[in-house]
């Protein structure tokens, strides 16, 4: 299924394409054909994968020199592309003289000078290719006056007297194709099915974002289970419908995640309950409006107080404060919710790690 | 401002091209004449002999070696009494080459797009000599 230009995934999700992150080796003829995304121009797509380097080996077939870079045109067999090949500095450097070659060298001395001229020479024969000559080519693609373009990060001549690297290549690129680049590659996330996320992780996180969007101070079970239902029905039942199977019934299954996710919560301290009856009342930490107050109130007061004017209340003394005032169920991950909501807004400060004053 | 795209054709293929197709193709070096500046390149396959001409004029001076394998490539013209010649732009020698690798490589690469252009409904646009 060709995507079309509004069929783009989103660019925030390119990153999870491990084909971005590498240099594709597509033919040449794909390259050319690869449509620009429109979200980021030079990136480019391939079967909804986010391309933006290229790896390619071809046959030099056009050749323009300048003093900064090379311009080759490279034929892999299915397409020929411009590759812009910059100038090293190393390349660049001519007061050695083009022509003379270094003496024989003492093997005992190292002579960092004949060395790097060596390395001078060597560069200037990997880098300076004639048409006909075979060259590999890495490097982003460009669009540059309607013309595709390879900028290389990497070029360099291939010396292939008997044809095995081309030979090689011609082989690998279909089974890479195969594999990697005509597979379609899920760029949806928080569809359920195809994470590797436990179904704790998961409810916990629908429970989270169902909280947040609907701004909810305080709910009962029964007021969630249903969002945990989804996730039950989409495990593999063996034997759905034996009333003797030994397994536990998708209802059974369901409140026993939601009792694994309000554990989580509540040692987070996202949630707490505030009073333990049978009514099971969790109150949202960060909506509880009353243990704001509390909490401000408490660290307010003993601030003035002599005891704690100096350096602040310890965050365990207002623990037990808060503990004695409103519920003794705060635990003391809620509590630094709360504080940490508080310093954000200014409402008081930290003083150290762990104390805590009013202004 | 670059040339077409030299596709790979098998050497008893060329024969039945029309002018003006860029292609690269391969063969042993039978003869060359240097007044005339043609070679041809044979290759043998399903038990004949074939042979593509090949103009040199652009490629000139290369060391001829006659019996060793050569890779050219270039655009196909019509000449009188020799049919279909190849008016090379690259031609080099890789002796010792794996021909039957070779083939077998292009025969790969040709079927892989046979298999996309049939999934994709011939959209693409190349079509490759059968």
């Amino acid at each position: 299924m060709q995507a079309g230009p509004m069929d783009e995934p989103p660019s925030i999700l390119w990153g999870l394409d491990p084909i971005f992150s590498a240099f594709a080796r597509l033919y040449i003829k794909d390259i050319l054909q690869m449509t620009e995304s429109v979200q980021v121009p030079g990136i480019y797509f391939y079967n909804n994968h986010p391309i933006y380097k290229v790896d390619v080996l071809g046959t030099v077939v056009y050749k323009r020199e300048r003093d900064d870079f090379f311009c080759y045109g490279v034929d892999d067999g299915t397409g020929v592309i411009n590759c812009l090949c910059w100038k090293s500095e190393l390349f660049k450097d001519k007061d050695d003289g083009a022509g003379a070659a270094p003496g024989p060298s003492d093997p005992t001395v190292f002579d960092p000078v004949a060395e790097l001229k060596k390395l001078k020479q060597a560069q200037q024969k990997r880098c300076r290719l004639e048409i006909g000559e075979l060259i590999r080519v890495r490097g982003p693609v460009k669009t540059s006056r309607q013309q595709r373009e390879i900028t290389a990060s990497v070029f360099y001549k291939v010396e292939d007297p008997l044809m095995a690297e081309q030979i090689q290549w011609m082989m690998d690129v279909p089974e890479l194709y195969r594999e990697c680049y005509d597979k379609t590659f899920q760029l949806q996330s928080d569809k359920q099915g195809e994470s590797a996320d436990s179904p704790l992780i998961k409810a916990t996180n629908l429970i989270k974002d169902f909280i947040k969007q609907k701004s909810v101070s305080k709910f009962r079970t029964y007021d969630v289970l249903d969002l945990l239902e989804p996730l039950i029905s989409r495990q593999p039942q063996a034997a759905s419908a034996d009333p003797e199977a030994a397994g536990p019934s998708g209802c059974q299954q369901v409140r026993q995640l939601l009792k694994e996710v309000l554990k989580v919560l509540q040692d987070e301290g996202v949630v707490y309950r505030r009073v333990k009856t049978q009514d099971e009342v969790y109150h949202v930490t960060e909506r509880d409006k009353d243990l704001f107050i509390v909490v401000k109130d408490i660290i307010r007061e003993d601030s003035k107080r002599e005891k704690y004017s100096e350096k602040g209340c310890h965050v365990l003394h207002i623990l037990s404060a808060v503990r004695q005032r409103h519920s003794f169920n705060v635990s003391k991950a809620a509590l630094e919710i709360v504080l940490k909501s508080l310093v954000c807004n200014s409402d008081i400060v930290s003083s150290s790690d762990k104390h805590y004053t009013a202004f | 401002m670059l040339p077409p795209t030299a596709v790979f054709y098998f050497p008893w293929e060329v024969k039945s091209l029309g002018e003006g197709k860029s292609v690269r193709t391969f063969g042993r070096l039978s003869c060359y004449e240097a007044d005339e500046s043609r070679a041809s390149l044979s290759c043998h396959h399903a038990s004949k002999e074939h042979k593509v001409f090949v103009h040199t004029l652009f490629v000139e001076p290369f060391n001829p070696i006659i019996g060793a394998q050569y890779l050219v490539l270039g655009e196909t013209e019509s000449y009188e009494g020799f049919g279909v010649m190849i008016r090379a732009r690259v031609l080099n020698c890789v002796d010792g080459v794996n021909i039957a690798l070779l083939q077998k490589a292009i025969e790969g690469q040709r079927s892989f797009f046979r298999e996309r252009e049939r999934k994709d409904g011939g959209s693409q646009t190349t079509r490759y000599h059968r």
